[in-house]
């Protein structure tokens, strides 16, 4: 038979049915005996994050200490149609359990509950989803309490009172959403200050500093901002900078990775709010484990927070800093 | 005096019979290598993972997940082989997405009777930016990178400001059910697959048996030829930037299906992603050249890519690595092809010496 | 001759700017008769072509088809009145095959309601093809390769092939022969024959005096935008015909 392209198209064809059907019958045994070690993914938010850097770092500590593996995976921006995929991956490879820190907590419920029903242990770290009976545990920072605290610090580096801004990711994201709760909480409670409301930077430093630049030019006397992330404290700062007025608006900033750090020290950021990443992660590890023993977990954890500001940094706070890499 | 070198006219036709389907072959030489670099990867995965990679259960969900894309990629197909582009399919995606499901809740209830409102107000709107993409780049003749990057930014602020920002959570059940998450009735497969197999089928026939396809390739070959003989090239860009907006708009209703959300933060490398599959498929970005099948081909690459690297256990930015050297390698071995075909050889002959050592007739 | 010609130019002007690229010149072709059109560069041979082929509009002047008035406004006008234009371009597209490009923009359509849903009858549209092709002895050897990969006689051929196909009443040729080897120039004037023997009028502008006068019947010799002069082709000289062109000799002849 001559080898013609649709001779060979049809043989490469049926090469690959055979090994799809070869394999097919049997479909991986995902729980493993209790004596196996247990197979651990994490999916993060974004890939590259420092604060899920450090969450890896804790569960790979957790889980090395506790002889499980772990996979990392994560996708490259926060968007659910890009973590969908790898949570569908993830679950075709049946790991013993998932942690994961979901993008949206509509787009997500489906393809997790799928995975709990599948035989996974799922915990939920960070952020949840709207309806997270499913998940083994959920836990996350008491980030309410987080936002309160940041106007708490804003509050001391301006006793005076005055215009104070929010600036978060998207809307929508349940520990954004809480910070800013918190925040916004704190400040209509307190009358010497003046609530201008909360901005979306869409998780990305650039649009982060255009939008401090435009509400300074429309309020040049902001004495506060408090950015709800990362990058978005990392745009504000830039923002501000580019404005001139680092000595008028303080910053007070969530999350505390490197280049936030870097601007506490250098005086551009005046307080940092961190998390506990790696204390989410551990703890994240214990449940999953307990899970898939079949103890009984804690539905609900929240980790706590820590004031960073130039006083402590060189001292106390310097643990609580995020790391690019463990 | 006739002339000497004039082949004989029986031997011409019988060497004419034989390659009566050879312009289908050239075409599937290119987009059969491009196969073969996705059975290679499927191989290698299944022999890494073997428990795991080649079982129904992953395929049908990486089926799963590229079918948006595969609607996507149908109209991608079309403007590239107009030698255009089409920035704006993500925004556009996005805010039909956000149109339908606002007049859904407006409508409320969940069953078909709403769901069918949000599906024709989805493809109207999806219609409408890729009219206004094809007018301003037929006939006020803007370039299509400027005239679609203007309509993702336009489309995406848009929704946001509908919206402000926040994303509608509210979808019909039925959308849901069926066409998210469903499966065609007593079978496995998802009927959101199937959705995008049948426009894959009504489209690919279309472009390469009709004679509006045919008009598509000769506008990308020759654009001031095809207008000279007579080909209203202005009606044929719009229908076609038409056609992609409104595929981007049956994504959007797919999308809001699928997610459950009009997931306004996402599709932020959708334009990318499908440009890619559709280059790493065989279709040219200088026009002329293309097929729907190299498309499909080209999107289950980065997909099976980056699900085999998930189930190994391989970081997550080598994924984008990979993608990436494939693309690369896919516009090498495309620019080689047009400089042979340049020199005078034929793909077909080119491409099958490559293939198989010899000419097979 | 005293036939009606098929298509004449009366005192067509056109300018482009301060240039004056057609100044009141004159034309005319009959029907199965070769006209070669020639000037130096510049004297408005390939304007004048643009114009009889509904590409350029003009300020003033008369153009007739079969002795009567017609205003060419677009190619398809021209194209419909039987008047069809082989560009120094070849106006092919490269990517489609040879049977493609030959009824590019007028496809057979399958039968029936097929048709209407816009397939195409390949096998007819081939057939045709292989059969245009052959009454010219163009060495056409595959309709399934793309015409982009051919040799430029082959591509010329089909140019040629497809003009003269649709054409009932005039073909233009510009520069048919300039990128041509010898044997494809041999193939280019014998077709040239060929068309006018089938009753069709051909207009050639060439540079080659000799294949000028090789293949024409008649010479027209435009410079600075007017007809300056008319040969009979076997009646003249390769001097001559350079004298008229670059304002030598001056005189018409008929």
């Amino acid at each position: 038979m001559k080898l013609t392209p649709k001779v060979t198209l049809l043989a490469a064809g049926v090469l690959t049915a055979t090994s799809l059907t070869a394999c097919a019958g049997g479909s991986a045994s995902g729980g493993s005996a209790a004596g196996a070690q247990p197979k651990l993914t994490f999916i993060q938010g974004v890939a590259g994050d420092e604060f899920y850097v450090s969450m890896q770092c804790g569960i790979d500590a957790a889980a090395k200490a506790s002889g499980a593996t772990v996979n990392t995976q994560g996708p490259a921006k926060f968007d659910p149609t890009l973590q969908k995929p790898i949570v569908d991956s993830v679950v075709a490879s049946q790991p013993d359990a998932i942690l994961i820190a979901p993008t949206d907590v509509a787009a997500m419920q489906a393809p997790l509950k799928a995975a709990a029903a599948a035989g996974i242990k799922v915990v939920l770290v960070d952020t949840t989803v709207q309806d997270p009976s499913f998940a083994a545990s959920a836990i996350a920072s008491d980030n309410k309490g987080g936002g309160l605290e940041a106007f708490k610090a804003i509050k001391n580096l301006s006793p005076s009172g005055g215009k104070v801004l929010v600036i978060s990711t998207d809307p929508g994201v349940s520990t954004a959403d809480a910070r800013v709760a918190g925040f916004e909480e704190g400040a209509k409670a307190d009358p010497s200050f003046e609530y201008l409301g909360v901005q979306y930077s869409h998780n990305d430093p650039a649009e982060a500093a255009k939008l401090v630049s435009a509400a300074l030019a429309k309020d040049p006397d902001i004495v506060g901002v408090f950015a709800a992330n990362t990058f978005a404290a990392e745009g504000t700062a830039t923002g501000i900078r580019q404005a001139g007025k680092q000595n008028q608006v303080k910053i007070v900033g969530f999350d505390a990775g490197p280049a936030q750090v870097k601007q506490l020290k250098d005086g551009v950021v005046q307080a940092l709010i961190a998390q506990e990443p790696a204390s989410i992660g551990t703890q994240g590890v214990d449940q999953a484990l307990k899970a898939i023993k079949g103890e009984s977990t804690q539905k609900e954890i929240q980790t706590g927070f820590k004031q960073i500001t130039a006083d402590n940094i060189s001292g106390d706070g310097a643990k609580y800093v995020y790391k690019s890499s463990c | 005096m006739t002339t000497t070198e004039a082949v004989p006219r029986t031997a011409g036709t019988a060497t004419e019979i034989s390659r009566v389907h050879s312009l289908r072959q050239v075409l599937q030489v290119q987009s059969f290598q491009i196969l073969l670099v996705l059975l290679v990867i499927f191989l290698v995965f299944s022999a890494l993972a073997p428990e795991v990679f080649p079982t129904w259960g992953n395929v049908r969900q990486i089926i799963q997940n590229v079918s948006i894309l595969g609607v996507l990629g149908i109209g991608m197909t079309f403007v590239i082989v107009t030698s255009g582009i089409d920035l704006s399919i993500g925004s556009n995606l996005v805010f039909s997405g956000v149109v339908a499901a606002k007049v859904m809740q407006a409508v409320g209830g969940s069953g078909w009777g709403t769901a069918i409102v949000g599906i024709l107000v989805a493809v109207g709107c999806g219609l409408g930016w890729g009219l206004l993409n094809g007018v301003l780049i037929a006939k006020a003749k803007v370039p299509p990178l400027i005239v679609t990057l203007g309509t993702l930014g336009g489309a995406l602020g848009l929704a946001q400001v509908i919206t402000g920002g926040v994303d509608i959570r509210e979808v019909p059940a039925v959308l849901q059910d069926t066409i998210g998450y469903g499966n065609v009735p007593g079978t496995t497969l998802p009927t959101i697959s199937l959705i995008a197999m049948v426009l894959i089928l009504i489209f690919g026939t279309v472009l390469h048996r009709t004679r509006f396809g045919l008009y598509t390739f000769a506008v990308g070959s020759n654009e001031e030829s095809a207008r000279r003989v007579g080909v209203k090239v202005d009606r044929q860009l719009i229908s076609i930037y038409a056609l992609s907006g409104g595929l981007a708009g049956v994504a959007g209703i797919l999308s809001l299906s699928q997610y459950g959300t009009t997931a306004i933060a996402g599709q932020s490398a959708t334009n990318l992603n499908v440009i890619a599959a559709v280059v790493i498929g065989g279709t040219s970005l200088f026009g002329g050249v293309g097929t729907i099948f190299g498309t499909v081909v080209g999107l289950f690459i980065p997909a099976v890519l980056q699900n085999g690297f998930v189930i190994v256990g391989i970081q997550p930015f080598w994924q984008q690595v990979a993608v990436g050297a494939v693309l690369v390698v896919a516009v090498y071995v495309d620019q080689r092809r047009r400089a042979a075909a340049a020199r005078g050889h034929s793909a077909k002959s080119d491409g099958k010496k490559k293939l198989f050592g010899r000419r097979s007739s | 001759m005293t036939t009606i010609p098929v298509l004449e130019a009366r005192g067509l002007t056109r300018s482009f700017g301060n240039v004056r690229a057609l100044d009141g010149v004159d034309f005319d072709v009959h029907a199965g008769e070769v006209v070669a059109l020639i000037g130096d560069n510049g004297a408005g041979k390939s304007t004048l072509v643009k114009a009889l082929s509904g590409n350029l509009a003009l300020d003033s002047g008369k153009i007739l088809f079969a002795g009567g008035e017609v205003e060419l406004g677009s190619p398809s006008q021209a194209s419909s009145l039987g008047i069809e234009t082989v560009y120094q371009d070849l106006a092919l597209a490269p990517h489609l095959n040879a049977a493609q490009n030959m009824f590019l923009g007028r496809e057979i359509p399958k039968p029936g309601f097929q048709g209407r849903l816009g397939f195409m009858d390949n096998k007819a549209m081939r057939a045709k093809s292989r059969e245009a092709f052959d009454e010219l002895g163009a060495t056409v050897r595959s309709l399934s390769d793309p015409v982009g990969s051919m040799s430029g006689g082959q591509k010329q051929a089909i140019a040629i092939a497809r003009a003269v196909a649709w054409a009932k009443g005039v073909i233009f040729l510009d520069e048919p022969t300039a990128a041509l080897g010898v044997v494809q120039t041999r193939n280019v004037l014998e077709t040239i024959r060929r068309v006018r023997d089938k009753g069709v009028g051909v207009v050639f502008i060439s540079h080659s005096m000799p294949h000028v006068i090789d293949v024409a019947d008649r010479v027209q010799v435009l410079r600075l935008g007017r007809r300056v002069a008319t040969y009979e082709a076997k009646k003249t000289s390769v001097e001559e015909l350079v004298g008229a062109m670059t304002g030598a000799l001056d005189g018409a002849h008929s």
